[in-house]
């Protein structure tokens, strides 16, 4: 039984670290998100140069989004973690350290996927309701935020919640740059002792965060019930 | 000077021409009733007139001011101002899901700064009694009937104290026995002296309402007059067979 104590007391260490990368990924993965969400669902401007700029952007963000989707995540973190420094001339300047270059690899690729969720949020809103919100002579600024945005998040809550809780379970990837998280610490644990059981500690506490995550977003859900 | 001219107005989709010469003169006042086909572009015309579609050429002129030249627009800020003396109430009532009654018809005056809060709250209150709903402030639009969400849009619409209020197909998303009620409230409106322009199928109400009925078909005006001229005593053979078939 005292084992099982020192081990809760170490794995607790590890917790910090997993939700310290959890809480920062959803801090800014959110709003990048919901900027590229934005982008995506731009309407072409009408003049020469506001098309061509309206181009050059969007290439841009399919790309990232492209990228970000179609590589694994883990190849992501090594990259920003090993690559980006043998990257010529700005290389030097984006030399990071073990827990940031884990935040930053996680932050693109999550703002990639709720860009993406976001999107489809933003699409299902009926057309309308800009229609309404023209002829009432709401600027298009207020359109986004007080008419389209509330909408959009009620559709995409549920898809959201599931991000969000893959994104908890993949924290664990920044054990490949060597950042000791929740995993990491059972790993060292079960190697010292010999014993399986530990897995069985860090499974319990997984759930125990899933399942605040699950509770948290139903309550979400209700109150964007409408 | 009439409150809406319109003059040589053409509308195309890609190759479809929806309007192909729309010429027509609204007097303040005057209560509208357009009929036609469907595709006969009687919709669009309207949805011209409060730019939610843009035209390709003519001009459309609003109590003095022109939302279109020649094809041409005028900047976003000029255009806003033009487009706040006109309300709309759209087929599929468009209430945002999202606010109760109360703050769907006080957003709009709200972020334009019409008044202060209590006046505009006051106005909602009382706006919304004219339509017959003062009890249903404070509930979401998910819970109303489809006639009781029309006269909620119809308040709505109101708020904004336009000079002209366009009605595009209120009572087609409706069931049968949900119109009377729509229809009721905008015969109101009519004797209020607002100026309306209503697309409608109904036949029976444009003759009792309207004191100017346009029959539009294949993109252009085929006959406008009072509903006398154009309903009652309609010779043209086309015409007739539409009348006959909606009545």
């Amino acid at each position: 039984m005292s084992d099982i104590a020192s081990w809760v007391s170490q794995m607790l260490v590890g917790c910090k670290l997993t939700i310290e990368l959890f809480a920062v990924t959803l801090v800014f993965s959110i709003p990048l998100g919901l900027i590229l969400s934005f982008v995506r669902t731009a309407k072409c401007p009408k003049n020469t140069l506001g098309r061509v700029l309206y181009c050059c952007v969007e290439w841009i963000v399919s790309g990232f989004i492209l990228i970000m989707r179609g590589t694994p995540l883990m190849l992501q973190i090594f990259f920003v973690y090993f690559g980006l420094p043998y990257v010529p001339v700005i290389g030097p300047y984006l030399t990071f350290d073990r827990f940031p270059a884990g935040a930053v690899a996680f932050v693109l690729n999550y703002g990639a996927y709720y860009a993406e969720i976001f999107r489809g949020g933003l699409l299902s809103v009926d057309k309308g309701q800009y229609e309404a919100s023209k002829v009432l002579g709401l600027t298009s600024m207020q359109t986004k935020f007080r008419i389209v945005m509330p909408q959009m998040i009620r559709i995409a809550l549920p898809s959201v919640a599931n991000e969000t809780i893959i994104l908890l379970k993949d924290t664990a990837l920044v054990t490949a740059i060597g950042l000791s998280e929740l995993l990491k610490v059972t790993t060292n644990i079960v190697n010292r002792t010999t014993n399986i059981s530990a897995f069985a500690v860090a499974a319990v506490f997984y759930l125990i965060f899933s399942y605040i995550l699950t509770v948290i977003f139903r309550k979400l859900e209700n109150k964007f019930d409408f | 000077m009439s409150i809406i001219e319109v003059k040589n107005l053409k509308k195309s989709f890609g190759p479809l021409e929806v309007l192909k010469d729309i010429s027509i003169n609204i007097e303040k006042g005057d209560i509208v009733a357009i009929l036609g086909p469907s595709g006969s572009g009687k919709s669009t015309f309207l949805r011209s007139l409060i730019d939610l579609e843009e035209i390709d050429a003519g001009d459309i002129c609003i109590e003095g001011s022109y939302l279109v030249k020649n094809g041409v627009y005028p900047s976003e800020k000029e255009k806003r101002k033009i487009l706040l003396k006109t309300g709309m109430v759209f087929q599929h009532f468009n209430l945002f899901p999202h606010l109760n009654i109360k703050k769907n018809l006080m957003l709009a005056p709200l972020l334009a700064k019409q008044d202060t809060k209590e006046n505009i709250e006051a106005l909602a209150r009382e706006t919304l009694e004219k339509v017959g709903l003062s009890d249903k402030m404070d509930v979401m639009p998910s819970t109303l009937s489809g006639g009781q969400k029309q006269r909620v849009a119809i308040a709505r619409a109101l708020m904004l104290r336009p000079d002209i209020v366009l009605f595009d197909e209120p009572t087609s998303a409706l069931d049968p026995e949900l119109t009377g009620e729509v229809l009721n409230v905008i015969r109101n409106l009519a004797k209020e002296g607002n100026t309306m322009l209503i697309v409608t199928h109904e036949v029976g109400f444009a003759s009792e309402v309207a004191n100017k009925v346009v029959f539009m078909e294949d993109g252009y005006i085929q006959a406008v007059g009072s509903p006398d001229e154009v309903i009652r005593n309609q010779t043209n053979e086309r015409i007739n067979a539409f009348l006959n078939k909606v009545k």
